[in-house]
């Protein structure tokens, strides 16, 4: 994945912090610029728009949820990824709900740092074509029109409830999905704190599509946040089912 | 000495009483009064003296006016016959009102006197308590809480037993063993009363526990005074025992707080450096050509700066856990699936121990938190890594019981020494051995103890002499699936 026209903005207070990812990010063949808080981060998404923001959770001044509110309404395309220092899930879900597309905790390495910049570029740039009606993962299909998934050539059974969830997950490959967020776009709007519905449903979709369910390769937990649909074919996209 | 002088007392009222029925009889005698005059002359003169003696003096007077008018005053004279009728209603009913009268005047009197000592007991009590309470409860302790019963009820000796600091506190000079009285009443838990030696000993008691015992010597009115002492005593004590729980507990609360505000500075300042090494290090790499022998280091620097920064996210998450309640958020799970997968990831993070799974029959549905139940299994297998050999094994089992599932992290390590086995899940503790091994906050058992208890389970280390050591985390198990909503 060429990564020469993305421009990435890096906001963070920590100068030695900026100086290290800006290197780094420009070797890898980021167009980076940086922002010390949030209100130079404004001033600068305003001036000359990049791509994907990194915003640090924690800043003085305005603060990162806030920051990533405001750059989420000034510029609706643009990626966001948060990132953060205190592994809290709140602040996590916080960062979500305001626009965040993804987030990291801090320390991370450069590689799963780029890859996560490059799944969120990739979810960003407009589809050469209109969707197709059959979407693949793996030796996973799902064919949209039909209501069908297979497996390896072979139809899986799904209940519509599995379906809907399973197609939901397919659509927003590779993003961070968090509960709430599920359960509104595949329950309902009224929906939002009923856990358990699904993780049961996903409990019985990794029996169905997965080849070990206790070592899932597609829908991969973030405990306490949600959930992430992951595409084997894609190398970069990371396998880890975080505990 | 009181009672000699109050026998003093009596002895010159009774003189008094004998000259003033020796001086109503001349003056009678003289003036050749008659019989029933000089009765109700005599019945005076008892009722004035009666005013202000006791019962026993006042009755002797009023036998000897009786005696004196039927000598005197009633024929034949000079003798104590009684010949007329008339005379002997005289003298019988000179006997009975002065008696009745003098009875009467003796209990009114003994009233007024209970009364107004009841009225000084109340004032002192009254006047003990005030200085009591006025001082600071956390100062209202031995000496000082004795102190105002000492001097106020002028008390031979006090002493009291403190049950919280275990303490023997005394004051005055004890003649009679108060010490060891009180003592042994705080033991016995019952009260005790010694007459010949003036000491009564009370236990304090509040809300069903002791709180110690309270003894006095030479205390007036005990009966009455000795529970109301006792109970202002206990008061004292429970006031200072609460303000000291109070303190205690607002300190905790200080400690927590400070512990918070260290614990996200510790994330802040400590995972930003790390942040900047990993992303430096990881630079490297891909900034410009290296030898193999730099691209080594450099990827040395970002492995072991990202281990660091996993440890130090591990020991936040824990002390975040430690530090709040543990409130489950639960669902039906398969505990075989969570147990698997915590078991595969050290496999993965351990390659050097041999970490294997067994499952003994079907374990029904766990309801859990699936994310506390995976991180209180990574704690016992944590553990199970850090604390043995390289190359030892490690077991994860799981099997099922009546009503609970239980999960087994079993290592062929050293067996934990029988001191420390009661203590592993105290907070912060770490065994001597444990010390030396390896590094540890003292909280990962602690945690993951109250992870299984929030969930209606427990956490333990089984006995299984010197065959390693098994941690066995229980879970209830549910009797039917949850249904779920389509």
């Amino acid at each position: 994945m060429p990564s020469e026209n993305c421009k990435v903005l890096i906001v963070d207070d920590d100068s030695a912090f900026r100086r290290a990812l800006r290197t780094s990010l420009a070797a890898s063949g980021f167009d980076v610029s940086e922002a010390r808080n949030g209100e130079e981060a404004l001033a600068v998404t305003r001036d000359k728009p990049c791509d994907i923001a990194l915003l640090d959770i924690n800043m003085p001044g305005m603060g990162g949820i806030e920051t990533c509110r405001k750059i989420r309404s000034l510029s609706p395309r643009i990626g966001i990824l948060m990132l953060t220092v205190r592994d809290a899930e709140e602040d996590k879900v916080q960062a979500l709900e305001a626009g965040a597309d993804d987030f990291v905790t801090k320390p991370y390495r450069l590689r799963e740092m780029i890859a996560r910049l490059r799944a969120v570029r990739r979810r960003l740039l407009p589809p050469d074509e209109v969707p197709a009606a059959v979407l693949r993962a793996g030796t996973l299909e799902l064919d949209s029109e039909r209501r069908v998934v297979t497996k390896s050539g072979a139809e899986i059974h799904l209940s519509p409830k599995e379906y809907d969830l399973l197609s939901y997950l397919f659509k927003h490959q590779g993003a961070l999905l968090t509960h709430s967020r599920l359960l509104q776009g595949v329950w309902g709007a009224e929906y939002g704190g009923e856990l358990e519905y699904l993780r049961s449903y996903v409990r019985m979709l990794r029996k169905k599509i997965e080849d070990d369910p206790s070592q899932p390769e597609y829908i991969l937990t973030e405990p306490w946040v949600g959930y992430r649909f992951r595409n084997p074919a894609d190398a970069e996209s990371p396998l880890s089912d975080g505990e | 000495m009181s009672s000699r002088h109050a026998l003093r007392r009596a002895v010159l009222v009774l003189v008094r009483g004998v000259a003033l029925i020796a001086a109503v009889t001349a003056i009678c005698y003289r003036i050749h009064l008659n019989s029933a005059s000089t009765a109700l002359l005599f019945l005076i003169a008892i009722v004035l003296q009666s005013l202000d003696c006791g019962f026993w003096e006042a009755a002797i007077v009023s036998v000897l006016a009786a005696a004196s008018l039927d000598w005197f005053f009633i024929d034949p004279l000079f003798t104590f016959t009684v010949t007329h009728r008339l005379d002997l209603i005289t003298l019988v009913c000179l006997l009975i009102v002065s008696l009745v009268v003098t009875r009467i005047q003796a209990r009114s009197r003994s009233e007024a006197r209970e009364s107004r000592l009841q009225r000084e007991n109340m004032e002192r009590l009254y006047r003990a308590g005030t200085e009591l309470f006025a001082q600071a409860p956390a100062a209202t302790v031995g000496p000082a809480l004795l102190r105002p019963f000492w001097t106020r009820f002028e008390l031979e000796a006090v002493c009291l037993f403190d049950h919280a600091s275990k303490e023997m506190h005394e004051l005055g000079k004890s003649r009679g063993g108060l010490a060891t009285k009180t003592r042994d009443g705080y033991i016995s838990g019952r009260n005790a009363v010694y007459p010949e030696l003036g000491i009564v000993v009370r236990c304090l008691w509040e809300r069903g526990g002791i709180l110690g015992a309270i003894g006095f010597e030479g205390l007036r009115n005990p009966e009455l005074l000795a529970p109301a002492l006792a109970s202002l005593a206990a008061s004292v004590l429970e006031r200072s025992r609460i303000f000291r729980s109070a303190a205690a507990a607002a300190a905790r609360a200080q400690a927590e707080t400070l512990r918070s505000a260290i614990l996200d500075a510790l994330a802040h300042e400590f995972k930003t450096p790390l942040a900047t090494i990993v992303t430096a290090a990881g630079g490297l790499s891909v900034t410009g050509s290296m030898s193999p022998d730099q691209a080594e280091l450099a990827a040395m620097i970002e492995t072991e700066a990202a281990r660091l920064g996993d440890l130090t996210s591990r020991l936040l998450r824990l002390a975040r856990l430690d530090r709040e309640e543990v409130t489950p958020r639960l669902e039906p799970a398969d505990a075989s699936e969570i147990a698997q997968r915590s078991a595969r990831r050290y496999t993965k993070l351990w390659p050097d121990r041999q970490i294997s799974f067994r499952k003994n029959g079907e374990v029904g549905d766990v309801r859990v938190d699936p994310e506390l139940m995976s991180l209180a299994i990574s704690q016992l297998l944590e553990n199970a890594c850090k604390y043995s050999r390289p190359d030892a094994r490690v077991l994860v089992e799981l099997s099922s019981g009546e009503n609970a599932a239980a999960i087994d992290v079993w290592n062929d390590g050293d067996p934990i020494p029988t001191d420390e086995r009661s203590r592993i899940f105290d907070r912060f503790y770490r065994g001597k051995d444990a010390q030396r091994t390896a590094a540890g906050s003292g909280l990962g058992l602690y945690v993951a103890r109250k992870i299984a208890l929030a969930h209606g389970g427990d956490l333990s280390l089984m006995d299984n002499g010197a065959e390693g050591v098994t941690f066995r985390l229980t879970l209830p198990v549910s009797k039917s699936e949850a249904s779920v909503a389509e």
